[in-house]
């Protein structure tokens, strides 16, 4: 496997390569928010109670703006998927991820109600070793969340490192190594 | 007159305004004790089901220590810190964080921010905060940059 990965085919024909826009399965709903808040402890009634959003400028429940919630809601996260995520489209040795850094950039508020689409591309593919994988191979993926109305509400874009395993990493030394089968 | 919030709710300071905010003041911070309750509301509550989070031999095979709390949780710690600061009628324009080191179980992740800078832009109140989290084990683990527009007084 060591020897056949070749980064620079994959930089080729990954790098700039887009997704069709998927639209969220559901629309934004009071529950994902409820338990994406329940984790954090956050009772922010701005994000958990409808009669109180309405007397703010909003008029109605926010989503707490977290790239993450809203990826949720523009396809990846109710069962079924829309689809699944970007990284098995783009070979690499390892199977095991790491999300490294994200940025998020908003442009509009997302309220219960509104429907979520994403569209995504692959910025960047590059091979950087790590401690445990010198073949460890890093994705630079951007998704376009945009409502129902073809605003773009977000921009957010995930650095990820992909990784084998020590024992994967190990075997692969083995059968690299002069006369091994 | 906003009616008040429901008991249920910590008590919300009056809303912010760009005014307000001085370069080096604190935003007040949260802190969460790794527990398997945690780890299971983090599953929950990001809806992210890959096994490093929350199986120990999944992640210790992949040359983890143990299981680590995923991007998800993190984020919308920080989020919190910033959304409970800027109340309901700031935006948060832009959110930067990295995952550098890791939350695991047993640790006690605290999540904080600073006004970094204030400043007008477009017409709008801007503030730029440093936001991060951080356990006693390993410092900051996940340094961040967020700008918020604030409401401006009597606009």
């Amino acid at each position: 496997m060591a020897g056949a990965y070749d980064i620079e085919a994959v930089r080729r024909k990954y790098i700039g390569f887009e997704t069709a826009k998927a639209r969220g399965r559901f629309p934004v709903e009071y529950d994902p928010i409820r338990r994406h808040c329940h984790m954090v402890d956050d009772n922010n009634p701005l994000f958990l109670d409808a009669g109180y959003a309405k007397t703010t400028p909003h008029g109605a429940v926010l989503c707490p703006p977290s790239g993450w919630l809203a990826l949720y809601f523009a396809s990846l996260g109710p069962w079924p998927a829309v689809f699944e995520p970007l990284f098995p489209v783009v070979p690499a040795p390892g199977k095991r991820i790491v999300n490294m850094s994200q940025e998020v950039q908003w442009s509009r508020r997302i309220k219960v109600g509104d429907y979520l689409s994403v569209r995504r591309r692959i910025a960047d593919v590059y091979q950087k070793g790590i401690s445990i994988d010198p073949e460890a191979v890093w994705i630079v993926a951007e998704a376009i969340i945009e409502n129902q109305r073809d605003e773009v509400v977000c921009v957010i874009r995930n650095t990820m490192l992909t990784h084998r395993t020590p024992e994967e990493v190990a075997a692969a030394q083995t059968s690299d190594a002069p006369g091994a089968a | 007159m906003r009616p008040a919030p429901p008991e249920w709710c910590t008590v919300r300071r009056p809303q912010l305004h760009w005014e307000d905010a001085e370069v080096g003041q604190d935003l007040p911070h949260i802190s969460f004790d790794i527990t398997p309750r945690r780890l299971f509301l983090q599953v929950s509550g990001s809806q992210d089901w890959y096994p490093a989070h929350f199986d120990a031999a999944f992640a210790r095979k992949a040359g983890h220590p143990d299981v680590f709390m995923n991007t998800g949780f993190v984020q919308a710690a920080l989020v919190r810190v910033i959304t409970d600061w800027m109340g309901d009628e700031g935006f948060l324009r832009r959110l930067y964080f990295e995952m550098r080191r890791q939350q695991r179980p047993g640790d006690t992740m605290a999540c904080r921010g600073r006004v970094a800078a204030k400043y007008e832009a477009d017409g709008e109140g801007c503030v730029d905060l440093e936001v991060w989290a951080e356990n006693p084990r390993e410092g900051v683990t996940t340094p961040g940059q967020a700008t918020v527009i604030l409401p401006r007084r009597g606009g």
